[in-house]
């Protein structure tokens, strides 16, 4: 279970995240959803302690922590062992191949011998349909392909939940179908997933659970069908953006 | 041209030897010096802003960046006996050579530094790496790769500075090749000739940076096209 309670965030002065109370349940897929600067980054990105809230509560797996007050490395440390974060832009380790990209962190924070940590990056990499790939350095992979060895390298730190923020939003359709079959199977599996996207029809399809951000507050927070038959004007206005782009392409 | 070929071959011996015992030696030494200055002023560089040490390596990088490495020189060597410290030749030549080129190279290592992608730092935070194991394993290998090409030119330039130690009269290549034009009165045989193992030197260390740089690029690939 992973526990957000009266969490806000501001930067220089402007509020981006209002006293924000929520429940991931482990096991489900929660799609985050919401316009351009809602704060859907940020929020995800609070859950992993690469932002910290002025104030609030974050718990995860029975970890707790108070925010309010200055936060020591063991804390940071404890919190954030407990998820990982899927960017973007991907941020793989450029001077590594795709299997050491994987690899590393699991030696690194002691969790594996090198030979283990190897094999397990191989089993990563076949499961994100990459094994042909594992010698390969970043720059020689294709956007998809590298942003699946991400996905394998933040599996290898055996996180609780697994954060994505818009995977796929730098990759081209085709790249991004190959990057949301492997979220599908993740969601499959019944891994905890949080995933802030653009792609409806993945939140329709796979998600267990919506929030809709707006303006640093949540919106909405329930069952994908309710969000989508939802007469909220904010909601509607929304989701009738992306229809009219599905509908202009 | 026999004459000069003559004057070559006779005084190669001797320029060579102040070369290997005055040159190559002041350039090594003052080099891995002046990359230990410069690790550690990078690192008080990345303090916080109000740290006296961020301080102290700021100034210092500001100074020895500014002013002439001839008038360092002349400062530590013919300078300082006047507050107590009297220093020799080499302890002078040594401490003016790497602290003017520790001054340069971090500005190398601090762009390098600078140059490394936030996103990096994030992956790093993101799968719990310490600091030092971010050091080590992400920026360091990444850094390195960034900072050859500079440090290659601070190098060189330091092989070159070498030649001002003659003024503390110190017989390294140059003072060598001067004391033969002022015996022979051969200036422009002798000038070429001290120019040539310049370029010589040159030569190689441009080989052997060209070697690294491609080793460290090898995940590169616009390096390897
Ligand atoms: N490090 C920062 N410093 C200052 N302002 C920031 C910072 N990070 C985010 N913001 C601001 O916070 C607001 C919310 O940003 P955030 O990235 O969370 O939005 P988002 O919902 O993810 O938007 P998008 O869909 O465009 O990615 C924006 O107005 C942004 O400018
Ligand atoms: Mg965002």
């Amino acid at each position: 279970m992973l526990s957000v309670k009266n969490l806000s965030k501001s930067f220089d002065g402007n509020t981006i995240l209002r006293d924000i109370s929520l429940d991931v349940a482990a096991g489900e897929t929660t799609v985050i959803l919401g316009p351009s600067g809602s704060g859907k980054s940020t929020l995800l990105r609070c859950l992993n302690l690469l932002e910290t809230p002025e104030l609030g509560q974050l718990s995860i797996e029975g970890d707790t922590v108070d925010f309010g007050t200055d936060l020591t490395d063991e804390q940071v440390r404890t919190i954030r062992q407990h998820s990982a974060m899927v960017f973007q832009n991907f941020n793989l380790f450029p001077h590594l191949t795709a299997q050491q990209n994987v690899a590393l962190a699991p030696v690194l924070n002691g969790k594996k011998s090198k030979a283990e940590a190897k094999k397990l990056a191989g089993q990563l990499l076949a499961k994100v349909g990459l094994e042909h790939k594992a010698d390969a350095y970043p720059d020689n992979l294709s956007g998809g392909q590298q942003q699946r060895v991400a996905i394998a390298r933040a599996l290898a730190v055996a996180p609780d939940y697994l954060l994505f923020d818009e995977p796929t939003s730098a990759l081209d359709p085709e790249l991004e179908a190959e990057v949301i079959q492997v979220l599908m199977g993740l969601a499959a599996e019944k891994r905890s997933l949080v995933v802030v996207t653009h792609n409806m029809a993945f939140a329709r399809r796979v998600a267990d659970r919506i929030i809709f951000l707006d303006g640093g507050t949540v919106a909405y927070n329930g069952a994908p069908a309710g969000f989508f038959a939802s007469d909220h004007a904010r909601i509607q206005r929304f989701l009738q953006i992306f229809e009219m782009t599905d509908y202009k392409i | 041209m026999d004459r000069y070929i003559e004057l070559w071959v006779e005084s190669l011996p001797q320029l060579l030897l102040a070369a290997a015992q005055v040159t190559i030696p002041l350039t090594i030494i003052a080099f891995v010096l002046s990359l230990v200055i410069g690790l550690f002023s990078t690192a008080a560089r990345n303090l916080g802003r109000f740290n006296p040490l961020n301080w102290l390596a700021t100034t210092y990088v500001w100074i020895f960046r500014g002013t002439p490495l001839l008038v360092q020189l002349f400062l530590v060597f013919y300078g300082l006996p006047r507050v107590g410290i009297t220093l020799d030749t080499w302890s002078a030549a040594i401490i003016a050579l790497s602290l003017n080129t520790g001054a340069y190279v971090a500005e190398t290592f601090r762009s390098a530094y600078a140059s490394i992608p936030r996103g990096q730092f994030e992956a790093a935070r993101t799968l719990n790496f310490t600091r030092a194991q971010t050091l080590r394993h992400v920026v360091i290998p990444q850094a390195t790769r960034i900072a050859l090409p500079p440090l290659g030119n601070d190098l060189i330039d330091l092989v070159k500075g070498t030649s001002l130690v003659s003024v503390i009269s110190m017989v390294d290549l140059f003072q060598s090749g001067k004391q033969v034009a002022a015996r022979t009165f051969e200036p422009l045989a002798m000038y070429l000739e001290v120019a040539a193992i310049y370029l010589v030197i040159f030569t190689l260390l441009s080989i052997g940076q060209q070697y690294l740089e491609k080793r460290t690029s090898r995940y590169v690939r616009t390096a390897n096209a």
